[in-house]
């Protein structure tokens, strides 16, 4: 598909530089060749987890001034709540790898570096 | 990300078998160390263990590092701290270090329980592995602070922290502050077992620095909103 079309864009993407109709269209300054990795982008924003917990747990410090036996439930409740919030993302990130039927970026990039765009012909 | 990769690569055998490296192909597998898991008879096991037995069977292994044991007196965390102590990879020195520091703990704590009267002689520790967890227990801080920038402007955000990080930073605390704040006179070692027996009752320098650390977090307390994991 794109070997078939190749000849065709090739031309006309030098067309678009040369001057034979009047000022180049481009004036590239750094090769058209194509990057060997995919940016990297994350979709959604996420929001920060756990602040209510965290908030409790604060709470309680600044009333026993920073004496740590007196908190300790509300510093385990902080701590589950952190490792179900770690658990979460991890399934959650690799769930939506799965399911978005796109390649992640990283993995879209590992992949590209193991075959690269040719840039010397030996 | 490893586990991803390692789920693309077919079944593989290597052609060169890596045995003193530490930088490995996802596709190995950590070994095991631990002897019960070697001396449980087939009907004991689950499902999942027997399918990962299975697997190890197929797949290549790491080679098992110098500092692992399988003996009942070693400890992952003593380990670590021993590591974190190492400069130019001195490893003998600092397992000394380490060896007399607990046995100076030991002396002080059996001084203490003979000196001490009879009806508080059950409340003191002896055991030196014990007060060394329990003050590196007593060192963890519950939140750090991150750098984050918001608005051209970076704000200290307190975040939650995972075990590794919280057990990495009690050690860092212990040894720097053993480093630097010790008289010209005092050996590594004596002034690391009375910074411990310190810790482990709630005192000293280095459980102050976690306080302090809870303090900034506390007045930062209004920009945990800045944080988006």
């Amino acid at each position: 598909m794109a070997a078939q079309g190749g000849v065709v864009f090739q031309e006309k993407v030098s067309r678009l530089l040369s001057r034979q109709d009047g000022k180049p269209a481009l004036k590239p300054n750094r090769p058209l060749v194509l990057r060997d990795a995919v940016a990297n982008r994350k979709l959604k924003k996420g929001e920060a987890t756990c602040i209510t917990e965290m908030s409790v747990m604060m709470a309680c410090w600044k009333q026993n001034n920073f004496v740590d036996g007196l908190c300790s439930s509300e510093m385990n409740a902080f701590y589950t709540c952190v490792n179900k919030a770690q658990a979460a993302m991890k399934n959650k990130s690799e769930q939506s790898s799965l399911q978005g039927g796109r390649l992640h970026p990283k993995q879209a990039t590992a992949l590209l570096r193991r075959y690269p765009n040719l840039r010397t012909e030996i | 990300m490893a586990a991803s990769i390692s789920g693309l690569l077919k079944p593989w055998t290597p052609r060169v078998f890596l045995v003193r490296w530490s930088r490995y192909n996802p596709y190995y597998l950590e070994p095991e160390v631990r002897k019960e898991a070697y001396s449980t008879p087939e009907t004991e096991l689950s499902a999942e263990e027997k399918a990962q037995r299975e697997l190890k069977a197929l797949r290549p292994i790491k080679a098992a590092t110098i500092g692992v044991n399988s003996s009942v007196f070693s400890d992952p965390v003593l380990s670590k701290f021993i590591n974190m102590l190492m400069t130019d990879g001195n490893k003998v020195l600092a397992r000394e270090i380490v060896t007399q520091t607990l046995e100076s703990i030991k002396r002080k704590q059996v001084e203490k329980y003979h000196k001490a009267p009879e009806g508080k002689e059950e409340e003191i520790e002896c055991n030196p592995y014990t007060i060394f967890h329990q003050a590196l227990e007593n060192c963890k801080p519950v939140v750090g602070l991150a750098s984050i920038q918001k608005g051209g402007k970076y704000y200290q955000v307190p975040i939650p922290l995972t075990d590794n990080r919280r057990r990495y930073l009690a050690m860092k605390w212990m040894i720097t502050e053993c480093r630097d704040n010790r008289h010209r006179r005092t050996h590594m070692y004596e002034k690391l077992s009375q910074e411990l027996l310190a810790a482990s009752v709630k005192e000293g320098n280095v459980i102050k620095k976690k306080f302090e650390l809870h303090k900034m977090a506390e007045a930062n307390r209004a920009y945990a909103h800045y944080r988006w994991w």
